[in-house]
This record gives C-alpha cells, sequence and structure tokens, in this order.
C-alpha cells in the first residue's frame, strides 16, 4: 500500500465512515493481506529440500517491522476454518525483504504435516511481530561456535546469514547435527558456503548414519579451541540437555541459547478442580497445564508454542489459584488473561472457555 | 401456564440427552464449510453496503435511491441479525478468528456490544420467558403475558408497540440500564458509565450516517440523509418483527420463577423450547434474519453457528413429537398475526382465574395437553 493511501485509509474521517467495523474489514474484500496494522504475508515460493520438510518463501505487507538474527514469529494459517498459529524461526537475513522459514514436519501436527504436504505459492499467511533475543545485540565476536541439530538448524542459519551479509565472517565453526544426508535441510547451501569463505568451517554429523550423538570427546576434537568461543545452540530439547554442559564446562564465553520445545518440568500437575464456564464442563485440575485440562476435557483452545512465548493460549480466568509452571509461584487472580499453557490449577480456577 | 405434565423426570433428561447428541454432532463437525458460509455472509454485507451507498450519492434519480435503500438495508440487516447477533453469541469463537470474536466484535447499532452480551445473552437467554426475570418479556414497556399484572398504561401498549417497532435499535440501546433497578439496587454511577458506552455508540452511528457519508455527497447530501434514515429505518421494523415472532407467538409458553427453580438441563431446553416459537420460509428469509427464524433451535443452541439451524431443525422437531411436545411453527404473517393479537389482548385488564387449563382455552392452549 502507498504511505499516502495508507495514511488516508487511516484518518479519523475513513475510520467513522467504516465504523464500527474496521478499514481492515472493507480491505479483505480486495485481499485479504491487506491491512492498516496486521502483519501478514503471501507465500510467494515454496521449496522442498528435503522430503520431510518446506521451505517458504513469504512476502510480508508493510506492517512486518523486520527482524533481529535468528529471532521467531508466529505464522497462522486457516486449516478446516480454524487459525492456527505456530513458532516458526526466521532464516532470511534482516535486510532480505521476504521471510524464509523452514517447517519440518513433527510427528502428527496439524500445521507442520499440512504446509509440508500442502503449502503452495500465493497462500495467504497471518503473522506476527518477530520476538525473540537469540542474538542479543549486533556485534559479532572474533570467534564463534554455531552449534544444531535437526530443524533446529533455521536461527542459527538465521544468524550466519546475518553476519555473512554485513561480511563480518572472522572465525566460525558450524557444527550440526542431522540423522542422515538426505535429511538435513541447507545441506547444499552450508556446502557451498564453507567452500567460499575461509573464515567459516562447517562440520556436519550424520547420526544415523555412524556420526555419533554429540559428547565430550566428539566436542573436544571438532572445537579444540572451544574455550574462546561465543556460542549459538539450537535443537531438540534432548539435544540441548546434552550439548548445554557440555559447552558450558569448555567456554566462559557467552552462551545463546534458543529452544524449540519446553523441557520436562517436574511439576506438570495441579490440583483442584477446573470450571470451563462458558461450555460449562468441569474437570479435575491434575492432568497438566490448564491447555491440557483444557484438551482432556474434550475443549479446542487456541495455542502455539505451548510453552509460554506466543501469547495464542492466553484466556481469561475469571477467578482461582494458579501457579506459574516456569517459577512454580502461586497466585490468586481474578479476570486476568492468563496463558494456558504455563499455568496450572492450584486451587479451584474458573475458565472462560 | 408452563411446562407440560405428561412427561416423567426421566423422560425429560432423555429428551436432553437427545439434543445433547444432536449439538455434540454437530459442533464436532464445525470447519470449512462453515468457515465458507460465513466468509460469503461477510463478503454480501460489505459489498451490498459499498454498493448501497454508491448509489445513494446518486440518489436524484428515484431507481439508484430505492435501490440503494434496498442494498443498505439488505446490509445493515445482514450485519446486526446474521453477523453481529450471532457472532457475539461465540457462533463462531470457534474460527479463532480475532475479527470474528465475540468478546471484541462492535455492531451497527446504538447498543454496545457489552451491554448486549449482558441483557440478551445471559438475562434473556438464560431466563428465557421467566415472568419478572426475563426482561425481554415486553422489554418492560409492553404487557406480554397475564401473569405480568396489569396497569394503566397498557391500554396504551399498541400504539407504544408502534413506536418501538420504528425505533428498535432505539428501546435495544437502552434496555439494559434497567431504569426499573436505578436507584435501587442499581447505582447512577453504574448506569452513567453505561450511558456513556450508549452515547459513545449513538454519536458514532448519528455522525457516520447523517454527517460524513451526507458531507461526501455534497449536493447529494438529502437522498443519502434519507436513505439512510430509511435503510435503518427498515431495519427496525424488520428486526422487531423477528424478534417479536421468537417468543411472543399464540402458543409460547410463560414461566413463573417457581417452576424453573433448580432446573436441570432438559427441564432447561424444554422451557426454552415452549417459550421460542419459529418461522417457515426460504432460505434467503432465514439468512435475513439471522437465523432466528428457527428460534427454538436457537435457544436450543445459542452458540451453533447459525446455518446449522436449518439442518437440524427437522431433527428437533422429530425429537419433539416423539415426546409429544409442541414444536410452534409458522409462516410470517400467521406468527405475526398472533404477536398482534396478544399484544392487543393484554393491553386489556384481562386475567386468568385460577391457574386452570380450562380457563385459557381460547389463549395460550398447549399442544402438549391434548398430545398427553
Ligand atoms: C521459538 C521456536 C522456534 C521454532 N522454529 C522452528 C523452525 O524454524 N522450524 C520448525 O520446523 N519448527 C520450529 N519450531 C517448532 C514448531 O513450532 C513446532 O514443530 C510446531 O508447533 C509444530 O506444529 P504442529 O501444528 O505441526 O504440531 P502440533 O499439532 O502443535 O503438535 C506438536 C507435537 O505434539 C504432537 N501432538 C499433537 N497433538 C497431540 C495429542 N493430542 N496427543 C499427543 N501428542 C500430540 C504432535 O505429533 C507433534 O509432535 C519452533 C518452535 C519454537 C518454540
Ligand atoms: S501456546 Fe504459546 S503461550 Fe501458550
Amino acid at each position: 500500500m502507498k504511505p499516502v493511501v495508507k495514511k488516508l485509509l487511516g484518518s479519523p474521517l475513513v475510520g467513522a465512515l467504516t465504523s464500527p467495523l474496521s478499514v481492515d474489514d472493507y480491505l479483505a474484500l480486495i485481499d485479504r493481506r491487506l491491512s492498516l496494522r496486521e502483519p501478514r504475508g503471501r507465500v510467494s515460493a515454496v521449496a522442498r529440500q528435503t522430503p520431510d520438510s518446506v521451505t517458504l518463501t513469504i512476502e510480508p505487507n508493510d506492517n512486518w517491522t523486520g527482524h533481529r538474527p535468528g529471532q521467531h514469529l508466529l505464522l497462522g494459517v486457516d486449516l478446516d476454518g480454524v487459525r492456527h498459529s505456530r513458532c516458526f524461526s526466521i532464516v532470511s537475513a534482516p535486510g532480505d525483504p521476504l521471510i524464509e522459514v523452514t517447517v519440518k514436519r513433527n510427528g502428527d501436527g496439524r500445521v507442520s504435516n499440512f504446509l509440508v504436504d500442502h503449502a503452495e505459492r500465493g497462500q495467504l499467511i497471518y503473522l506476527s511481530p518477530a520476538e525473540g533475543d537469540f542474538c542479543p545485540g549486533p556485534s559479532v565476536p572474533e570467534s564463534a561456535l554455531l552449534i544444531s541439530a535437526g530443524s533446529g538448524i533455521t536461527p542459527v542459519m538465521g544468524v550466519l546469514r546475518d553476519w555473512l551479509a554485513r561480511d563480518l565472517v572472522q572465525d566460525v565453526v558450524f557444527v550440526h547435527y542431522a540423522r542422515s544426508a538426505t535429511d538435513m535441510i541447507y545441506a547444499a547451501e552450508l556446502a557451498a558456503l564453507d567452500a567460499r569463505h575461509p573464515g567459516l568451517r562447517v562440520e556436519t554429523v550424520y547420526t544415523a548414519e555412524g556420526g555419533g550423538r554429540i559428547d565430550a570427546a566428539a566436542l573436544d576434537a571438532r572445537v579444540p579451541d572451544l574455550a574462546e568461543r561465543e556460542t549459538w545452540l539450537c535443537g531438540p530439547a534432548g539435544f540441548m540437555d546434552a550439548a548445554e554442559p557440555l559447552v558450558r564446562a569448555r567456554s566462559n564465553r557467552p552462551l545463546h541459547r534458543e529452544q524449540f520445545a519446553a523441557t520436562r518440568r517436574e511439576a506438570a500437575h495441579g490440583e483442584g478442580a477446573v470450571q470451563f464456564v462458558k461450555s460449562d464442563i468441569a474437570a479435575s485440575g491434575e492432568n497438566g497445564s490448564l491447555l491440557e485440562v483444557a484438551e482432556g476435557a474434550g475443549l479446542k483452545p487456541a495455542y502455539g508454542c505451548r510453552m509460554g512465548i506466543c501469547h495464542a493460549c492466553k484466556c481469561r480466568v475469571s477467578e482461582g489459584t494458579v501457579r506459574d509452571l516456569r517459577t512454580n509461584r502461586v497466585r490468586d487472580v481474578r479476570d486476568t488473561d492468563l496463558q494456558l499453557c504455563i499455568h496450572a490449577a492450584a486451587g479451584d480456577v474458573a475458565v472462560e472457555l | 401456564m408452563g411446562k407440560p405434565t405428561h412427561l416423567s423426570e426421566a423422560d425429560i433428561a432423555e429428551f436432553g440427552r437427545e439434543l445433547d447428541a444432536v449439538r455434540d454432532e454437530v459442533m464436532n463437525d464445525v470447519g470449512e464449510r462453515d468457515a465458507r458460509y460465513i466468509h460469503n455472509i461477510l463478503a454480501t454485507q460489505r459489498y451490498s453496503e459499498v454498493v448501497g451507498r454508491a448509489m445513494l450519492m446518486a440518489g436524484f434519480l428515484p431507481p439508484a435511491w430505492l435501490s440503494g435503500v434496498g442494498l443498505l438495508s439488505l446490509s445493515k440487516i445482514l450485519e446486526n441479525m446474521e453477523i453481529g447477533h450471532n457472532v457475539m453469541h461465540g457462533q463462531w469463537d470457534w474460527m479463532n478468528d480475532p475479527a470474528l470474536d465475540s468478546g471484541t466484535y462492535e455492531w451497527d447499532n446504538t447498543c454496545p456490544s457489552d451491554q448486549w452480551k449482558h441483557s440478551h445473552n445471559y438475562v434473556h437467554h438464560t431466563f428465557t420467558n421467566i415472568v419478572d426475570l426475563d426482561r425481554d418479556l415486553g422489554y418492560s414497556v409492553l404487557r406480554m403475558s397475564e401473569d405480568q399484572a396489569w396497569e394503566p398504561r397498557f391500554l396504551v401498549q399498541p400504539g407504544i408497540a408502534l413506536t418501538l417497532a420504528a425505533f428498535f435499535q432505539w428501546g435495544v440501546a437502552l434496555h439494559d440500564l434497567e431504569w426499573e433497578r436505578i436507584g435501587k439496587d442499581k447505582s447512577w454511577s453504574e448506569v452513567g458509565t453505561q450511558a456513556r458506552g450508549i452515547w459513545g455508540k449513538v454519536r458514532n452511528q448519528l455522525f457516520k450516517d447523517y454527517v460524513a457519508f451526507p458531507l461526501l455527497a455534497g449536493p447529494m447530501a438529502p437522498f443519502v440523509i434519507s436513505g439512510n434514515f430509511a435503510a435503518n429505518f427498515n431495519r427496525n421494523i424488520w428486526s422487531f418483527m423477528i424478534i417479536f415472532c421468537g417468543h411472543f407467538t399464540d402458543e409460547v409458553e410463560m414461566f413463573d420463577v417457581e417452576e424453573t427453580r433448580d432446573e436441570a438441563r432438559g427441564q432447561w431446553y424444554l422451557r426454552q423450547l415452549l417459550g421460542s416459537s419459529n418461522l417457515d420460509g426460504s432460505v434467503p428469509f432465514h439468512i435475513l434474519s439471522g437465523h432466528l427464524s428457527y428460534q427454538i433451535e436457537h435457544h436450543l443452541f445459542p452458540d451453533m453457528p447459525s446455518h446449522r439451524y436449518r439442518e437440524i431443525a427437522p431433527r428437533v422437531q422429530a425429537i419433539c413429537e416423539r415426546y409429544g411436545l409442541n414444536y410452534n411453527t409458522g409462516p410470517l404473517s400467521k406468527q405475526f398475526g398472533g404477536v398482534v393479537k396478544r399484544i392487543l389482548r393484554m393491553s386489556l385488564p384481562h386475567r386468568r382465574k385460577g391457574n386452570t387449563l380450562a380457563d385459557e382455552s381460547s389463549v395460550d392452549a398447549p399442544v402438549y395437553a391434548e398430545a398427553a
């Protein structure tokens, strides 16, 4: 949208002409990507690097305010009439006007399977502003270790692309663990970069082809000078749990981590009774987070990350006592919007679902 | 008055379970088809508004003015009846679309949506047709049941009803102020807050329909003003008719507080059924009524996507037949005739003698009494 058009449409007069509906409601007649405020995009290219993944290039509208390397965003798609939003890391460098993400099939998960199997050019995607602190600042260390496993390569790749684009790669080691060569996303790009950039060394380990899982000996052999390196780490929870102490034991330099799934918490169960007010269902609060309790009761609340970062699961709690599963803090709430995925009942709770 | 006597408590519970099964089946099936339906309605409403308002700008040509009024009326009716009312019931919440969220949707009506959700979704849908609790029973200006005490002011209620029809949205806007409670258990400051909400909506609608669009129209302003007035008027009349046919037709039942205490699910369903009446008609007619022509189905399942009422109605009717319950339906002419008769009858100080069925043979004769 041209800035002057946008300014005009955003004026109080046009607002009054469309009230109580919004200008967006009418823009949708032309193209649902158009909006005065909401970031939305269309898929402009689809590539399938491996059988179980899809790489999407998304052309955002002008409400997209850009991102920092390694950040993620919520992608929303309408599946069978329902809007589902999930977190994905941005692989494209901040300077790139298009957003690139790579989605790996996650079990029988709804959104990842849909995108891997059916994503196509022109598809409308709802976006959120970028979030995350994988890269706290723009500076690039003299020597760095990038270490990832599986689909965890995406934010790390995003960081590397940014450094390359700004021509700031001096001494970077990139160690990536994939199940097999056919499974590895960004394999071709990494190999090409490795050949072209003297400051970059790429080590790929295929765990299902005799490469072995991450351990102390292998890490020492691959990165003998780890002590001097600042590290960026991302992968499945089990991999993170194994890799993080190894790195910390070898280097005092900053370690940056991006996590795709919550690490298993000790006490994910609650207590008391949960009343779902709108649907008039009562359930025991014992079985996990309020989100899991709701799902167990047959409800279908919205969710995204299931780990407290996206706010997709936010829902009004009319009253009750809840425990924050990240901190274990218990508090009484009344008419409060809470993220259901990271709160459990700590007494009777009334949820407006 | 009230509930039938030929069903045992177990029968009523089973009746409730059968209705629950219908509900569960539909709610587990909502998806793409329903989303497409509401998106088509949204597009129709918006296109008809845009084209209607454009035609009014050429309103000096009588055909343009007439089609402008027609399209704008269509748009306003769709927005209030099939979109706003139903969205605010949460019928489309399952889509997770912020534009169709019952929590935030604001409709083109002088009544603010939060006050509507209180007076309509909560008070009316919970206490449907319970005398003294359901404030929609006559909207506290009309006497609609023998069990409401007669007062001399009701002598002029036919005139009041006509006025209410012409200015229906304004009546709706003032409804939740609950003037009979003010100064008693409702504070003036609460009323003040509500009044400010109403004023915000009033101001926006008046500005849009009678200042902003006329200004845009320049010399055509008079045609735009009259056209917008006509469209608002048409919607008032239409929604008055549809809504009054929902609960005030001839055979509809009223209840007293006592008999509805501690209702179980099945009994609640039963009251919703007997307190509501349907309208027969074509598909476009149903859509224009916001599917309130399926008032029975709507009151049984207020948060089910409206177009599904059409599909389940035969099943609901069959269930009612099996339980010997009256499924009150008829064409608009018959049902609205019943409403008019009721308004006229109740304006006079007729009172049921005692509480026996025999006395009401001409009025409210419930069909289930025969079926029993
Ligand atoms: C910050 C962040 C960044 C991320 N970046 C990326 C990325 O770049 N690329 C990428 O591919 N992924 C990324 N992810 C992970 C991605 O968000 C998830 O894989 C995504 O949520 C999958 O969504 P889904 O709808 O396919 O699965 P969901 O339907 O949400 O299911 C998730 C998992 O739960 C299982 N499951 C679903 N329902 C049930 C049930 N009823 N009972 C038991 N198990 C069930 C599924 O099989 C699946 O394994 C990221 C996650 C985070 C938090
Ligand atoms: S699902 Fe993302 S915050 Fe709960």
